[in-house]
């Protein structure tokens, strides 16, 4: 018996678990045109992952890489909610750097 | 200095993020499909059930993980399968009309179902009413 996937299956469900109020509180407090920061962090942590030795270490780190780049496709379904009352909305968001640049761009929803 | 790549956190990355696009993209057309949702339900949790035993009898840890992650996502699946039956009561995801099981939220006297995906816009950076929120998507 091998524990170690069913132990990451497990990690990975609470690393999950942890990507829902990313992507609320982070639609919530920085709203949606925080995406490209919150999908390069993502990648970051994926690139991380490889300099990791430790097997469970290099998983986690790249499941919670993988979380962060879905959240950023997340983000801006998520502002819709807020918009409609599905989610309290906040009107004194923190903007990003460049947000009039990246509202040019097609928001990824996958 | 000796910088071994480790692919492992790369190879759980990946099933993990084609596994979550999988699951989003199935349990809505799953639950928008079905009329007797316990079928889909059982099958996710049964394959997911799987996995888990799979990836606890492979030695390889690469497999293992993959199964693992792969294992658990279907659980969650499962899982939302239920939840997104209840948002399209809620009128939260759209009703599809040419199900019957669908259909009967639709005709149900004050429904909050709606064919309407609400979400299916680009936000317009302050809060709408209803009946703009209908308007922004048709």
């Amino acid at each position: 018996m091998n524990p170690f996937g069913l132990i990451i299956g497990i990690a990975t469900l609470l690393i999950i678990g942890l990507g829902f109020p990313l992507v609320i509180r982070g639609e919530r407090y920085l709203g949606y045109t925080w995406w490209p920061y919150m999908m390069g962090t993502g990648t970051l942590i994926v690139i991380l992952s490889l300099f990791v030795r430790t097997d469970w270490l290099s998983v986690i780190t790249g499941v919670l890489g993988a979380t962060f780049i879905w959240g950023s496709t997340e983000l801006k379904e998520q502002a819709v909610r807020a918009e409609v009352g599905w989610f309290p909305f906040n009107a004194t968001k923190i903007k990003p750097p460049f947000e009039s640049t990246i509202k040019k761009w097609k928001t990824p929803h996958l | 200095m000796n910088m071994e790549i480790n692919p492992l956190g790369l190879i759980a990355a990946l099933t993990a993020f084609v596994s979550i696009w999988a699951g989003h993209v199935s349990v809505r057309k799953i639950e928008a499909e079905t009329i007797q949702l316990w079928k889909p339900v059982l099958i996710a949790i049964a394959l997911g059930i799987g996995l888990e035993i799979v990836a606890l009898t492979i030695t390889n840890r690469s497999l293992s993980t993959v199964f693992g992650i792969l294992g658990i996502t279907l659980l969650w699946d499962a899982l939302e399968l239920r939840r997104q039956a209840k948002r399209v009561r809620k009128g939260h995801a759209p009703a599809n009309p040419r199900n019957p099981r669908h259909a009967a939220l639709l005709a149900e006297p004050n429904t909050h179902a709606t064919p309407l995906n609400i979400l299916d816009r680009n936000p317009v950076g302050r809060t709408v009413s209803a009946e703009e929120a209908i308007l922004l998507v048709k």
